[in-house]
């Protein structure tokens, strides 16, 4: 009996210390964004608001040595005022003392700070109802539209090939796109993933390079291949390429991470090993999910090859983008009645489809 | 002795402490029944006896081996000899029922050839005979999710039948059906443990059932074994202890 008191004890020695390491940690936390927004709070103010605004220069000076010095003063601040644990950041993380300072500050400082950001966006962006509604910009709109409403029908037939060419080059970026899509998958599916350091690691790092691969835009993608691959529709193939296997792999993923667990345990309770388990447990239960991203993708893809078009990716953008440079609108009309027209085509099949499979 | 549970913990990252020093022995050949309320331990711990989750401390023994830190290929071993029915069925509802029952045979089969789904004859008399088992070999074509609850749980035990098991757990494999079906489906509990001689252990809830088919029963409250011994014995009083002060027996017919 002694015994088992003492294993009891020893465990909940063990959930205490768990508890108060995460509490440390939610402090350092606490901290760390505690600094960054007074950080932020101060630049914005200072840059956007001050300078910009009341002061209207043109050329923000810029110094690093100020830069270093405010943050410095933000690290300051933001430490002393987290240790306080009244801060925003020590009731994000859990970690603030309850009580009426806590609930002021957060409740002033969030709006502080997201009405500071209100303001420097609506200075940064330049929002100007005047040049919105002058009757020089109303004049040049009205004729654009005017000439994009009478389109001129005598480029049809090299606009209807050029059209065919963009959808080629979308079937086949996603077709091309599917067997690699689905090996990485796999690998970044946490719930496969997590059961040893090697295997996380895995996941770890693909994760961080699919990230930066789709957050770059497919438009500048297209820009590298065409100077990698000279400009033409490989070049815009080889764009939507790369970022539908960056995009897809976390659909796929995440579509694998979403599984039920149930027959994932019933299938490796047989002794199955992992390539089985994955195999019957897994894949059966993903394979819909997969199609109808891929339909859905092939539907976006030849929305983007049309954009990629615009800087040399070959198809009706580049069509496009040449008549748009001679400023000859009434084919530049025609021209986006016709990617209109396939799009809303392209949208109805997929979304047909994808209701059929399910 | 076919398994020997001794001092069993199992703590989960949550902070859980399901299991607080469990220990119990299971012969050949005995249909024991596990019971208690919703949260008293007892999936967590048929799934240390078949390792799909590992014990925090504690010994459990399988048929004279240690296996409570086993890893990998012997492992592997020692899952396919003990087969797992759920309370969910956890078929693969897109298949056919005869390849969700040929599932169960995937650990002593090659991974390639089960990959390409080319099985010998062998193997597709053998899952025939254990869906006859079960008595459902009419519905082999069928798509499992066509079937019904009752079904689908005979193909469950037909699926852990096809791995020849020394022992078979079952988790709460009645909870989600209606009372006929589950009096029926524990009559093939009761089948294959006299039949064929398998070793079950098996959660139920409800009493009238474990009167009818358990040889012995084990009762958890919060982690603990606080009753064991014949099911004949559990009175009015244990069935307080057992399930609170509350409780009321239900019969079900």
């Amino acid at each position: 009996m002694s015994k088992q008191l003492e294993v009891e004890a020893q465990l909940k020695s063990f959930i205490e210390e768990n508890r108060r390491r995460e509490h440390k940690y939610g402090l350092l936390q606490a901290i760390l964004l505690d600094i960054f927004f007074v950080f932020y709070s101060i630049l914005v103010v200072q840059r956007a608001i001050y300078y910009k605004y009341f002061l209207d220069l043109r050329d923000l000076p810029f110094s690093w040595t100020q830069i270093i010095i405010i943050f410095f003063i933000s690290i300051v601040i933001g430490t002393s005022w987290a240790l306080t644990r009244t801060s925003l950041s020590c009731k994000l993380f859990g970690v603030a003392n309850e009580n009426k300072t806590t609930k002021w500050t957060t409740e002033l400082f969030g709006w502080f700070l997201f009405d500071i950001t209100f303001i420097a966006g609506w200075i940064v962006t330049k929002i100007s109802i005047v040049s919105l509604f002058s009757s020089d910009g109303l004049n040049g709109a009205g004729r654009l539209f005017s000439a994009l409403f009478h389109p001129q029908f005598g480029i049809f037939d090299d606009a209807l090939f050029a059209m065919i060419e963009t959808i080629y080059i979308a079937l086949v970026a996603t077709l091309i796109s599917i067997p690699p899509t689905l090996i990485i998958s796999f690998f970044t599916a946490r719930n496969l993933m997590r059961e040893n350091k090697i295997t996380f690691a895995i996941y770890y790092v693909l994760r961080i390079i699919l990230n930066f691969v789709r957050s770059i835009e497919p438009l500048i993608w297209a820009i590298i291949f065409s100077v990698w691959v000279g400009i033409g529709p490989f070049a815009g193939m080889i764009a939507l390429l790369v970022h539908t296997i960056a995009s897809n792999a976390k659909l796929y993923s995440e579509a694998i991470e979403s599984i039920e667990q149930g027959p994932v345990e019933a299938i490796s309770a047989t002794g199955a090993n992992k390539v089985q388990v994955v195999w019957h447990a897994v894949v059966p239960q993903i394979v819909l999910p997969f199609l109808s991203f891929t339909i859905y993708r092939w539907d976006i893809n030849v929305r983007m090859a049309t954009i990629i078009g615009l800087v040399g990716g070959g198809g009706i953008g580049t069509m496009l983008m040449q008549y748009q440079g001679l400023a000859r609108w009434r084919e530049v009309g025609l021209i986006v009645i016709m990617i209109a027209f396939v799009v809303w085509i392209m949208d109805y099949i997929s979304a047909k489809i994808r209701e059929a499979i399910y | 002795m076919l398994l020997k549970v001794q001092n069993l913990h199992k703590i989960y990252k949550s902070g859980t402490h399901a299991l607080k020093g469990v220990s119990f022995e299971v012969e050949e050949g005995e249909f024991l029944v596990v019971i208690g309320l919703s949260g008293s331990g007892k999936s967590t711990l048929l799934r240390c006896i078949n390792r799909l989750i590992e014990p925090t401390s504690g010994i459990v023994e399988f048929n004279g081996k240690d296996i409570t830190h086993i890893k990998g290929e012997e492992l592997r071993k020692v899952k396919m000899q003990i087969g797992m029915v759920f309370q969910q069925f956890n078929l693969i509802k897109r298949k056919t029922v005869l390849s969700n029952v040929i599932n169960g045979k995937l650990g002593s089969l090659k991974t390639f050839e089960s990959i390409i789904e080319k099985y010998s004859d062998e193997v597709y008399s053998e899952a025939y005979k254990c869906l006859e088992t079960v008595g459902i070999s009419d519905k082999a074509k069928v798509r499992a999710d066509a079937l019904s609850g009752g079904q689908q749980q005979r193909v469950a035990i037909a699926r852990s039948l096809m791995q020849n098991p020394k022992l078979l757990l079952a988790d709460e494999p009645v909870a989600s059906l209606d009372p006929a079906t589950s009096n029926s489906i524990m009559q093939y509990f009761e089948k294959i443990n006299k039949e064929l001689g398998t070793t079950v252990i098996c959660n139920l809830h409800f009493l009238s059932l474990v009167r009818r088919y358990a040889t012995r029963v084990i009762a958890l409250r919060a982690g603990e074994i606080i009753y064991e011994g014949s099911p004949r014995d559990i009175d009015e009083n244990w069935f307080k202890t057992i399930y609170g002060e509350e409780a009321e027996e239900v019969e079900i017919r």
